[in-house]
């Protein structure tokens, strides 16, 4: 299969792009999380992508494949910390809605 | 797989060696220092005979980073493991400003749970400490994977810090907030990465520079995206505009040895990175930047003026600050930092920074802990009849954040302008002096409430829950604001 790496590049573009979107619009806290999950899965499609267009037979780019490891290795701590937070909001305010946290006002 | 691509066992270890030779060791000493800490510091959470060592295990471990840092400092080797890490004069002065900050919060937060009726935890330690880890990776970077583990080993303790207080709403809700923009930032900051090594097959920051130097082959659309991502990413970092809402928010929720935390490391980890990668912004850029820098301080100045909440207040001079450290980064575009001053400036003036904000946190962090639960202006007039030390010293903090002579962030101060003259930006540089004058009017006011204002009613003298710890970090702060007021070329000369 031979995808070019342009509609690679594209794809991961409007991953990123319906994360950012997902993030700024949506205000169900476990909805914002997964829309940030979209966003760093995008980046590492673009860092494949980029390992593969860098890439020669005899000199392989790893650079962006050991990039995207480190990256699923931190999404997923970002994730048990971000349900904590969650959850301890859960805890004290019964919704995961972010519209119902506002003790502090800019 | 190929036969080139195979090792034997004898060929990875000799490899493993030429990699950690003696120099990369003595870069890597004060991480590996501070990450023993922390496993440590777990460690001592198995049993309540073991507790008791946490203390001191804390400080040993922040003064073995400092003492590593002190040696990387007065002994540089330069670019180590693969062009990954610096082990240089200005990594080490930011680390050893991170161990300060580092210290300091851990000083403050002694007692100060104590009236949740929450035992202090070794969580609290260990993510500290981790933290001040990962600002220290963040400042040694040259490679935006490393800066990337850099800035997760920071964020994430933090976010977890500042919903400590996890029965408080307010607590709780800070740490959301700080933790879904984090992560927001960082996912902008990998897909800047992304597009960077898309454009370039690279993303050491020694091949990006070569790649980015003026003459040979420009890097292109995607690059500059990718660059434009990482730049704002690190402005959001930084709190300048228009990155700045979240922090009066997050600051005034969390606990205040946290905040102290990231009032000062944060922000002195993403400018040393900053420094470092700016030679991936075009020169033109520069304007931008300094007119960004320009608002971040009307904002930061304007929102201090009008708080009732000393917390609030100190969040939005924060943000002022940021905005002055910018103008400085923004007259060094165009040019190797580090040779055209701006390094040392903006160390400088972290150093002042650091202590002046740091020793206002503690002495907030000791009168909170101490019975003045609430932190609003009003309940710190007549401090000097109260607590006259501790009054005596937030009047030199104020002083010294305003830029007042004698103090720290005078000379701080001074040098950011020098930069921007030079660079033939004095209009910027006027700006910036006359929207410090503004400032002085709230730090002023701070102090004519701790002297010159009457003890409100129904306000007792607080009584100190740890006063040891308070009179370290005081002495500390002190002697540091002093000595960088009265004897600026110590420090410069030591900064090379």
């Amino acid at each position: 299969m031979n995808v070019p790496h342009a509609h690679l590049l594209a794809l991961a573009a409007v991953l990123f792009g319906l994360g950012c979107l997902g993030f700024l619009l949506r205000r169900n806290a476990i909805i914002v999380l997964a829309s940030i999950e979209l966003m760093l899965n995008a980046a590492n499609l673009a860092f494949l992508t980029g390992s593969r267009m860098h890439s020669s037979a005899a000199q392989p780019s790893l650079e962006g494949p050991i990039f995207a490891l480190f990256v699923i290795l931190i999404a997923a701590a970002e994730a048990a910390v971000g349900l904590a937070l969650v959850i301890a909001l859960y805890r004290l305010k019964r919704t995961a809605e972010l519209d119902s946290s506002s003790e502090l006002r800019g | 797989m190929s036969a080139a691509h195979q090792l034997a066992p004898e060929a990875i270890a000799s490899q493993f060696r030429t990699l950690f030779d003696a120099s990369a060791w003595s870069a890597v000493a004060p991480l590996a220092a501070l990450s023993a800490g922390v496993v440590l510091c777990l460690i001592t959470d198995l049993s309540r005979a073991l507790a008791a060592l946490r203390g001191p295990l804390v400080f040993a471990a922040l003064a073995a980073c400092a003492w590593f840092q002190v040696q990387l400092l007065l002994h540089p080797v330069g670019v180590v493991l693969r062009d990954s890490l610096h082990g240089d004069a200005t990594s080490a002065a930011f680390g050893l400003l991170f161990v300060a900050g580092g210290l300091l919060a851990w000083l403050a937060s002694h007692g100060y749970y104590k009236r949740d009726g929450q035992a202090p935890l070794a969580e609290h330690d260990a993510l500290l400490l981790s933290a001040v880890a990962g600002m220290t990776l963040m400042s040694a970077a040259n490679d935006l994977l490393v800066f990337f583990i850099g800035l997760e080993l920071l964020s994430l303790p933090l976010y977890a810090l500042s919903a400590l207080r996890r029965s408080r709403a307010a607590s709780v809700e800070a740490g959301l907030k700080y933790f879904l923009l984090g992560a927001f930032t960082s996912a902008l900051f990998l897909f800047g990465c992304a597009l960077i090594y898309c454009a370039t097959g690279s993303i050491g920051l020694d091949t990006l520079r070569v790649l980015a130097a003026p003459g040979s082959l420009p890097m292109g659309e995607l690059a500059l995206l990718g660059s434009a991502l990482i730049a704002a990413s690190l402005l959001f970092k930084l709190n300048v505009f228009p990155f700045h809402v979240w922090v009066p928010d997050v600051y005034q929720g969390s606990p205040t040895p946290v905040t102290a935390l990231m009032a000062t490391g944060t922000k002195a980890a993403a400018f040393a990175f900053l420094l470092r990668a700016s030679f991936l912004l075009p020169a033109s850029a520069s304007t931008t930047l300094a007119l960004l820098a320009l608002i971040t301080l009307a904002i930061g100045n304007l929102g201090a003026l009008v708080q009732e909440d000393f917390k609030r207040m100190l969040a939005y001079s924060g943000i002022a600050h940021a905005g002055t450290l910018l103008l400085a980064v923004a007259g060094a575009l165009g040019g190797d930092p580090v040779a055209n001053g701006a390094t040392r400036a903006i160390v400088f003036y972290l150093a002042a920074y650091v202590f002046s904000a740091g020793g206002a946190f503690a002495v907030l962090a000791a009168l909170e802990a101490g019975g003045e639960r609430f932190t609003k202006l009003e309940n710190l007039r007549g401090l000097w009849q109260r607590k006259p030390i501790a009054a005596l010293a937030l009047a030199l903090f104020m002083l010294s954040l305003g830029g007042i002579p004698g103090a720290g962030g005078f000379w701080g101060k001074w040098f950011v302008f020098e930069v921007l003259v030079r660079a033939d930006m004095t209009g910027w540089a006027i700006a910036g002096v006359l929207m410090s004058v503004l400032a002085l009017a709230y730090y002023l006011r701070v102090i004519i409430a701790l002297f010159m204002q009457p003890t409100p009613a129904g306000i007792v003298a607080p009584r100190f829950e740890r006063p040891a710890s308070l009179g370290a970090s005081l002495v500390l702060c002190v002697g540091a604001v002093l000595l960088t007021g009265l004897l600026p070329g110590m420090l410069l000369g030591l900064l090379g």
